[in-house]
Formats: structure tokens, C-alpha cells, sequence
């Protein structure tokens, strides 16, 4: 099975670079014909796989099937995005259809085998928010008629689902502390208000587009968050001699291992430091450039910096092929512990989907750099997105507010207390504010347009941090997810 | 603001001052700058490591003594009980409730004194809008009325000077809502500081059959309860693979030597008495032996050399069970006394030491004791031969059986201001439904004659306080309602119509 998932983790990227490289002049067809004979590949090749196992309609199949949906909308998505064929929207819907469908089936089949709805773990709680941000994509497109938005809400899925592959898929029981309807009720309220902020999220980036928000702009903006991901990764895991220090992954127990309480043993990766430093400088051109023709007001660079982002996604796409092949298995040193010591991509999700969400993020650019036109024709206006972000904020707000009230209530009843100050709940507060503070503004002193688009970026943001940073970066009692 | 503090009689300057301090409390920006701090000093709450959650030596490994001198002089590591954070809280609340009264005067007028009649000015500003010729007065004003009617709406008729005009809305309530809103919060925070000021919270571990009234509070203080609590028993039920599925506990209030309240709690579903609620929080062994069951036979060995085990009746087996610091007799010279439980043991030059409290190696220590003689004898399970040799002893132990006691972990708290905060948070439920949900919409039509042509004609307009892309595909229903209620009584040609629609 590991086999499996590793193949699609690599599929992706491959797949949606394949579609970037091709000449902007390809055929509408040629594309069309190579995303479906790959998503029929695939298929098929699962389906061997599958047949091998004799258990065709496991969760694990139906998420592989998700993926391959999913990144086929994406890829005709991003290829429209290149060949600025309308007719790849249409079909990079039917694909989302598809993912929805093998999604809900993954969902159900979660839903069925734990006997509680899937809200209990990371895991879990990733199933249905990828759920959830696919049935909103659809409405948005359908109803409001952003017919592009998936352009940016299907790569979030497709992280989400590479991240789901990587994270225990065991069905836990549950522990006391979360056997009550208050968690469920908690739960799903947090899921669609998460879901429908990223679609707030994509609405605001929309309406930049629309609002003639310069495409350099965007330059920055997209090489700034990429510098940011490869500088991350330089600054907390470059270790001596070139190496890359990741968890040690202990494959027999499927846990990480740890030295002493709370200390995990970090292994060596040689050679992969200095790839992720060589990329850091790559990543960064694009911004020095920027930076060069704002200072010397020569816009001569900006065309240099196009190409930098064009060579930046080959290396990033390098990166993380040699990633991939590296830390997918196979023993390293470590710098605490004599002996060699197994690690997994399984033990370092962040930096493999960074790693995903980086290329993506530069293909975005990629994409609005060269069909700017054909992505405004195919938006509704301005104004519209303006307002349908508001809206989309309007209905997020309340369930946020509903969602931390029902924690409350069941932090009540499980330890004794509604509000603890707990880094999770913090957050959510944290969240509430930030989108009350947009609220205030809006309507008291008619923030419109670009603020108010920032201001929602903004919050997802702090969404998104509330939702992985804090799980992963800061302890508390809110330790399932 | 000139005029204002010229015709004040006293202290103008003064005046002035206090007027500055309530705009600046009043003022959004003020909100926003307090709100941002709130941010800030909660997000430092989480990133930097908290008392008391944190033990101490963890403080103390991650930061340098001057970084921790100073996070602790400056509550740092305590934000969220700080005095300076309930202090910020304070001042949002003391800020909500300026800018609410500062604005509530202006909605309260808006509220009372709905604006039934519009004039000329407010009708030619006025987005959607709309003119339809009509015969004469009544019969646009009836025409109007059944359509409003067939909206669902009640239809007010406004005598104005000489001529009717129809005004009519629908909830009108939405105006309010964000006071609502605002005054939901008020009540939450307010829940909250008494909670802070009159609430405690604490733990109580109880072993089973043991009674308590003193709970630990947060803070590492004690607290004695007017009443106590008995926990007859407590268990732990398990899923397959071993994790816990539930925990349960038997509990018993005491009030004066009575039991009061009887009540079996699990985690979600607590016992509460008096104010005080006890929740189920945890379960696990206390360390301590509940019970060791050994089979003692006379030691043959002994017996030859000493007297006492000769004794009739005495020679047969015999099964004790007993705890730590019990003493029973094995016949009438000999006593047997528990005298130690160490749950994790280690050997050092003939000494036993204990390691940790962990339950990972357990030995026990027991005395054989002559009365006679006052000569005694050291047992130890599991035998350790450089410590004693448990064969000289007169009477020979087998252990049997090794219970170990547990106990069941309680949160105690006592909220007295949670009912305040549940009100709070209902009402805040209600106050965004109608904040966001719920549209303020009015609608007015008014008969004007054209003085040029002498025609008339039905001026309709409308507006709603949100959501005006829906209002307006409403609004355009209700003229179409109106047009059609028109056609039978107005026979006016198509043309007239679209002359005189084109006129205001």
C-alpha cells in the first residue's frame, strides 16, 4: 500500500509541471486527451493494485481516486491557465465532480468503519475539510459563476489529501474526553467555517485580480511566501556539511522516536541541505529583482524575474524529487545517536506538502502571468467578488462564533471549565477577532476593495494557523487536532 | 464642539476634557488599537510557556534566568490571569459600551420614529426606485396596497397635508441587533470576571472509599469544601487495544455525617452540588497496595530448631490478605506485619532503595515477629538474597495475589457567573442571526401629479439595510406585482406609459 501512496505523492507535481512546460501554443486537445489518458492511467494502475489487495472499495482507494481527480482539476485548471482553452474549465469541473464523489465515498466508508463521523483526529478532520472545500468550490462555481476559483481551492485540496496520505490513517477509538454530540457539533461547525474562509480567501485573491492589482505585485507576494518556505526550512534544518536533519521514523511501531520525553531524534540527510540552500537562493532571485526594478524604477528586470520563477519551479520541482527519493526510506546518521536510523516522509508532512505547496504557489504566478486576460474574462467583476467575498465572510462568521461556543460548552462538561485559555481555543478567539475586526470595518467605516481583500487574506491566514501551527507548533490539551 | 462649550456655564476646558476621553472610548479606532493588544498579549499567552501548566524546571531549561526574572516580573508567564490582561478586557468592555451609547440614540430615534413620508429630496436619491402612471390617486395607492399585501407586508396609509402616501416595512428589529450583539458580549465578559473573582477550580484525587473535602486549587492552594465527598468506587473500561474507552466513579456527597447526594459520574456528565461541579477527569493506580494475598506453611526448617510453630493448629496453610502497615498473628508467638511497598525497587549494597513512583518493579517488605522472643525476621517479594534470606523465617510466605489500589482523578470547579456567560452566548447566537440574516427592508409609494402635464403617476421606492443585490430582484417582483394590479382600472396605451414612466 505504501507503494501506492508514494507513487501518487509524486504523480502531482510531475503531472501539473508536464502541463506548464508544454509550449503556451499546445493544442487544446492534446491536453484534454494527456489529463485524461493519465487520470485513466492512474486508475488503472490503482485498480491493478487494488485487485491485488482484493478490497476494491477501501477509504484508502477512494482517496487515491479523490487525488487523481483532484489533480487532474487542477492540471486542466493550470492548463487552461496556459492554453486559455474554456473548454478545460468545464472539464476541470466534471473532475471535481469526480473527486467529490470518490471523497464522499472515503468519507462515508471512515464514517461507517469508526462509527463516529470523521472529525476525531488531523487525519480525519483533513478528510472532510478537503470535502467540504470541493462541495463549496462547486457552489461558488455554479451559483456565484467564479468558474476559475478552483485554480486556487484545488491546489489546497490536493495538499490536503497528500497530507492525509501521510498521516496515521488508523481508526483510533475514542478517548472519554471526546465521546460527546457536543464534539460533533463542534467539529462540523469548524470545518465549515474553515472551509468557507479558505473560499473567502480565494474570492479576495480573485477580486486583486480584478482590481488591476499589478501582476508584479503578485511576483512579490508569491516569491516572498516561497523564499519564506525554503528559508524555514534552511534556518531549522540545515545541519553541518550540506545534511538535512528530519525525524527518525520508527517503521515497525509507526511512530516517531524519541531520545528522552518530548526530545525526537533527528536524522542526517546528506546533500539535501545544500539542495534546499541552493533553491533558497534560487527562490529569492525573482524577489531581488522585484526589488531592483522598484528601487531603480527600471522595469527591464521584471522580465528577468519572470524567467528566475520559471527556473525556480524546475529546481523546486528538482528539490522535491530528490526529496522524495531520499527521505521516502533508507537509513541516516544522526548527529545525537550512534547507528543508522530509518526516517519516512510520513515523519515530516510539513516539509513535503511546503515542498508542494511552494511549486503551486509559483505555478499560480505562472498562471496569472501569462492569462491574466482569459482569467479576468472568465471572473465576474470586481464588485461582484468584492461582495461575494463579504458574504462568504457573513456566513463564516457565525459558524465561527457558533463553533467556539460549542467548544466551550463541551470544554465544560469535559474539564470543568469553558474556557481554559488553551493555545487551540486562544487562536479561535484570535480568528474571531480578526474576522469581527473586518466586520467593524466594513460596516462601520466602509472598507471596500483591496482592504477589506487584505484583511480576509489576513484572516485565513490566522485560520490556517490555527488549524495546523498550533497542533504542531504549540502544546496544549487540545492535543487530537 | 465651538458652540457647544461656549453656552456650557461652568469649567469649559475641563468639560471639554471629559467630552475628548468619552469620544476617544467611543471612538472604532480605539476598539480596534484594544483589540489588537488583546491579540498580541494572547498570542504571546501561547507562544511563551505558561505557569502554572509548565513545571518549573521546563521554565527554567528554556529560559536564560534574566528572560525568566523578567517574563515572570511582568506576568508573562501567566498572561491570561494577569492584572493587566483582565485590565485590557476591562477596557474593550468599557469601550463596547461607550461606542454603544454613543450611537445607540441616533438607531434608538431610527427605531421609534420610523420615516413613514418621504420628501421630494429623499425620493430623488433613492436606489431602486420607480414610476408608474396611474388614473388617479386611489387607484395607484390601491394598487400598491394589494401588492404589498400579496408580499406578505402590512401597508400603512400616511396622511400627509392634503394626500395619502403608503409606507411599509418588515423587520425592523435588525436596526437593533448589533446592540444585541454588543450586549451579549458584555454579558459574556461579565460572566467571566466573576468567574475570575468569586470562581475557583481545583482537583480532587480520591482513593477509593476515601472521603475529602479539601480540593487543590490552580494556583497550589487548598480549599475546604462545606460538604465532603466519598468515592465508593471507580473503574476504567478499555476498548480492544487497550486504550481507554470510559472512566466511572461512584460518589457520595457528606453533609454532616449524612449521605446527601449519590451519583455515578463519566466524563461529559458531572456530579454538581451546591454550585460545585465535580467532573470525571481521570483514573489510575495511586501507587498504593489495595491488597496482597499470601499463603504462609510453618518452615520446616525452623520448626526443628524453635518452639513456636509446634504449637496444635497451627501447622496449616494459611491464606492472608492484608495492606500496608497491617499486622496479623500466624499463631500465637508469631506476628506478621506489611511493613513497606516500594513500586519500583532497586539493590545497592544490601540496601533497597526506591527508584521512582512508578508501578514498573514492585517489592514488598514484610516483618516476622516473635513476641517471645522479640526476635524478627525480613521477608521480601521478590526474594532478594543480599538483602534477606527469606527461608530462615519461621513461617515460609507465598505471594498470591497483588491488588493495587486506584484512584479517580476529579476537576472541582464552582462557576458562579457560567450562567451569565451561557445567556451571553445564546444571545449572541440570536444577535448575529439577525445582524446577518435578518434584513431591515422599507417601502414607500407615494401618488405625485406631474404639474406640467397634470398626469399622475406612482413614485415606489425602497431600500434595505443588507443584501441589496436580493432586495433589488424583489423590489422589481413588486413592481411587476403593481403593474399588473394596475392594467384593469388604468387603460392607458403603451406609449402614454412609457412617456410618463420616463418623467419624476
Amino acid at each position: 500500500m505504501s507503494q501506492v501512496n508514494m507513487s501518487q505523492v509524486k504523480e502531482i507535481p510531475v503531472t501539473q509541471v508536464k502541463t506548464e512546460q508544454e509550449k503556451p501554443a499546445a493544442s487544446g486537445a492534446t491536453l484534454i486527451v494527456g489529463v485524461g489518458l493519465a487520470i485513466a492511467f492512474l486508475l488503472f494502475m490503482a485498480f491493478l493494485n487494488v485487485v491485488k489487495s482484493g478490497n476494491v472499495l477501501n477509504e484508502a482507494n477512494l482517496l487515491f481516486a479523490a487525488l487523481i481527480f483532484y489533480a487532474g482539476a487542477g492540471a486542466l485548471y493550470l492548463g487552461f491557465g496556459v492554453t486559455g482553452t474554456e473548454s478545460y474549465v468545464k472539464f476541470a469541473s466534471l473532475a471535481t465532480w469526480g473527486g467529490l464523489l470518490a471523497n464522499t465515498g472515503a468519507v462515508a466508508h471512515r464514517w461507517y468503519e469508526a462509527g463516529h463521523p470523521p472529525f476525531a483526529s488531523v487525519y480525519e478532520m483533513l478528510l472532510s475539510f478537503v470535502w467540504t472545500l470541493a462541495v463549496l468550490t462547486l457552489i461558488a462555481e455554479k451559483k456565484y459563476g467564479v468558474k476559475v476559483i478552483g485554480t486556487v481551492t484545488m491546489p489546497v485540496a490536493i495538499v490536503g489529501v497528500v497530507l492525509m496520505q501521510l498521516l496515521r490513517t488508523e481508526v483510533h477509538p475514542l478517548v472519554p474526553a471526546l465521546q460527546s454530540t457536543w464534539l460533533h457539533v463542534h467539529v462540523t461547525l469548524a470545518m465549515l467555517a474553515y472551509a468557507a474562509c479558505a473560499l473567502s480567501f480565494a474570492l479576495a485573491m480573485m477580486f486583486l485580480i480584478q482590481d488591476q492589482m499589478e501582476t508584479s505585485t503578485f511576483l512579490a507576494v508569491t516569491s516572498a511566501s516561497t523564499v519564506a518556505i525554503y528559508a524555514s526550512i534552511v534556518l531549522t534544518r540545515f545541519e553541518r556539511w550540506g545534511g538535512l536533519s528530519l525525524i527518525a521514523w520508527d517503521p515497525e511501531r509507526k511512530a516517531e522516536i524519541f531520545i528522552s520525553k518530548g526530545v525526537r531524534l533527528f536524522v542526517t540527510v546528506p546533500d539535501l541541505g545544500w539542495l534546499m540552500l541552493l533553491t533558497l537562493l534560487v527562490v529569492a532571485a525573482p524577489l531581488v529583482l522585484y526589488g531592483m526594478s522598484f528601487w531603480k524604477k527600471d522595469g527591464s528586470f521584471l522580465g528577468i524575474a519572470n524567467r528566475a520563477v520559471f527556473i525556480s519551479i524546475l529546481l523546486q520541482t528538482i528539490t522535491l524529487l530528490a526529496f522524495l527519493a531520499r527521505a521516502r526510506e533508507g537509513s541516516y546518521p544522526s548527529l545525537d545517536v550512534d547507528g543508522l536510523y530509518a526516517t519516512s516522509l510520513t515523519a515530516s508532512p510539513f516539509i513535503l506538502s511546503a515542498l508542494v505547496g511552494g511549486i503551486f504557489i509559483s505555478l499560480l504566478y505562472l498562471l496569472l502571468l501569462w492569462r491574466r486576460l482569459d482569467l479576468e474574462r472568465l471572473m465576474p467583476n470586481a464588485d461582484a467578488l468584492d461582495r461575494i467575498t463579504y458574504k462568504t465572510i457573513c456566513i463564516a462568521f457565525p459558524l465561527l462564533t457558533l463553533m467556539i461556543a460549542a467548544g466551550a460548552y463541551w470544554a465544560n462538561q469535559t474539564w470543568g471549565s469553558y474556557w481554559n485559555w488553551d493555545p487551540k481555543e486562544t487562536w479561535a478567539a484570535i480568528t474571531w477577532l480578526v474576522y469581527a475586526g473586518y466586520l467593524h470595518m466594513r460596516i462601520t467605516r466602509g472598507w471596500r476593495g483591496r482592504r477589506a481583500a487584505y484583511f480576509a487574506i489576513l484572516g485565513f491566514g490566522v485560520v490556517m494557523f490555527t488549524f495546523f501551527g498550533v497542533t504542531y507548533l504549540l502544546p496544549g490539551l487540545h492535543a487530537y487536532a | 464642539m465651538a458652540i457647544r462649550s461656549n453656552t456650557a456655564s461652568s469649567t469649559p476646558a475641563r468639560k471639554s476634557l471629559a467630552r475628548k476621553i468619552w469620544q476617544t472610548a467611543a471612538a472604532v479606532k480605539t476598539g480596534v488599537v484594544l483589540l489588537i493588544l488583546v491579540v498580541i498579549f494572547a498570542a504571546a499567552g501561547t507562544i511563551i510557556l505558561q505557569r502554572p501548566m509548565t513545571e518549573p524546571d521546563d521554565m527554567q531549561r528554556a529560559y536564560s534566568p534574566q528572560a525568566l526574572h523578567f517574563l515572570d516580573a511582568t506576568g508573562l508567564t501567566d498572561v491570561f490571569h494577569a492584572w493587566w490582561f483582565l485590565g485590557l478586557m476591562v477596557l474593550v468592555s468599557l469601550c463596547i459600551i461607550a461606542a454603544s451609547i454613543e450611537r445607540f440614540p441616533n438607531a434608538w430615534r431610527f427605531y421609534s420614529r420610523p420615516y413613514k413620508y418621504p420628501d421630494a429630496n429623499f425620493r430623488r436619491a433613492l436606489h431602486p426606485q420607480k414610476s408608474l402612471a396611474i388614473a388617479d390617486e386611489e387607484s395607484g395607492l390601491v394598487a400598491a396596497e394589494r401588492a404589498f399585501h400579496a408580499m406578505g407586508l402590512k401597508p400603512e396609509r400616511v396622511v400627509r397635508e392634503d394626500h395619502f402616501s403608503i409606507f411599509t416595512e418588515r423587520h425592523r428589529v435588525s436596526e437593533m441587533a448589533v446592540y444585541i450583539v454588543h450586549a451579549s458580549l458584555l454579558l459574556i465578559f461579565f460572566g467571566w470576571i466573576v468567574d475570575g473573582v468569586f470562581g475557583w477550580r481545583g482537583t480532587l484525587n480520591l482513593n477509593e472509599g476515601q472521603t475529602s473535602n479539601l480540593v487543590e486549587l490552580r494556583d497550589g492552594g487548598t480549599r475546604a469544601m462545606p460538604f465532603s465527598l466519598r468515592c465508593d468506587a471507580a473503574g476504567q473500561e478499555n476498548y480492544k487495544d487497550g486504550t481507554p474507552k470510559k472512566w466511572w466513579s461512584k460518589l457520595v456527597v457528606v453533609e454532616g455525617g449524612q449521605d446527601v447526594v449519590k451519583k455515578e459520574i463519566v466524563v461529559n456528565d458531572p456530579l454538581i452540588h451546591n454550585g460545585v461541579r465535580f467532573y470525571q477527569s481521570s483514573y489510575g493506580p495511586n501507587g498504593k497496595v489495595d491488597k496482597l494475598v499470601i499463603a504462609a506453611t510453618p518452615n520446616p526448617a525452623v520448626k526443628t530448631a524453635n518452639a513456636p510453630a509446634a504449637i496444635p493448629g497451627s501447622a496449616a496453610i494459611k491464606d492472608i490478605a492484608f495492606t500496608v502497615g497491617d499486622t496479623v498473628d500466624l499463631d500465637a508467638d508469631t506476628t506478621l506485619q506489611f511493613a513497606e511497598f516500594i513500586p519500583d525497587y532497586a539493590v545497592r549494597d544490601g540496601q533497597v532503595y526506591k527508584k521512582s513512583n512508578e508501578l514498573s518493579s514492585p517489592a514488598a517488605h514484610l516483618i516476622e515477629t516473635s513476641k517471645a522472643s522479640g526476635k524478627s525476621f525480613d521477608v521480601w517479594f521478590p526474594p532478594l538474597e543480599e538483602v534477606a534470606d527469606n527461608s530462615k523465617a519461621p513461617w515460609l510466605l507465598d505471594p498470591k495475589d497483588l491488588k493495587m489500589g486506584h484512584f479517580t482523578g476529579l476537576q472541582v470547579s464552582h462557576e458562579p457567573g457560567q450562567w451569565c456567560v451561557w445567556s451571553g452566548v445564546v444571545l449572541l447566537g440570536v444577535g448575529l442571526a439577525f445582524v446577518f440574516y435578518v434584513v431591515h427592508m422599507r417601502f414607500w409609494a407615494v401618488p405625485v401629479r406631474d404639474e406640467r402635464t397634470g398626469l399622475y403617476s406612482l413614485w415606489i421606492g425602497g431600500t434595505a439595510n443588507r443584501n441589496r443585490d436580493a432586495f433589488e430582484q424583489k423590489f422589481d417582483r413588486l413592481i411587476e406585482t403593481i403593474e399588473k394590479e394596475l392594467k384593469p382600472i388604468s387603460p392607458i396605451t403603451e406609449s402614454e406609459r412609457i412617456a410618463t414612466v420616463g418623467t419624476r
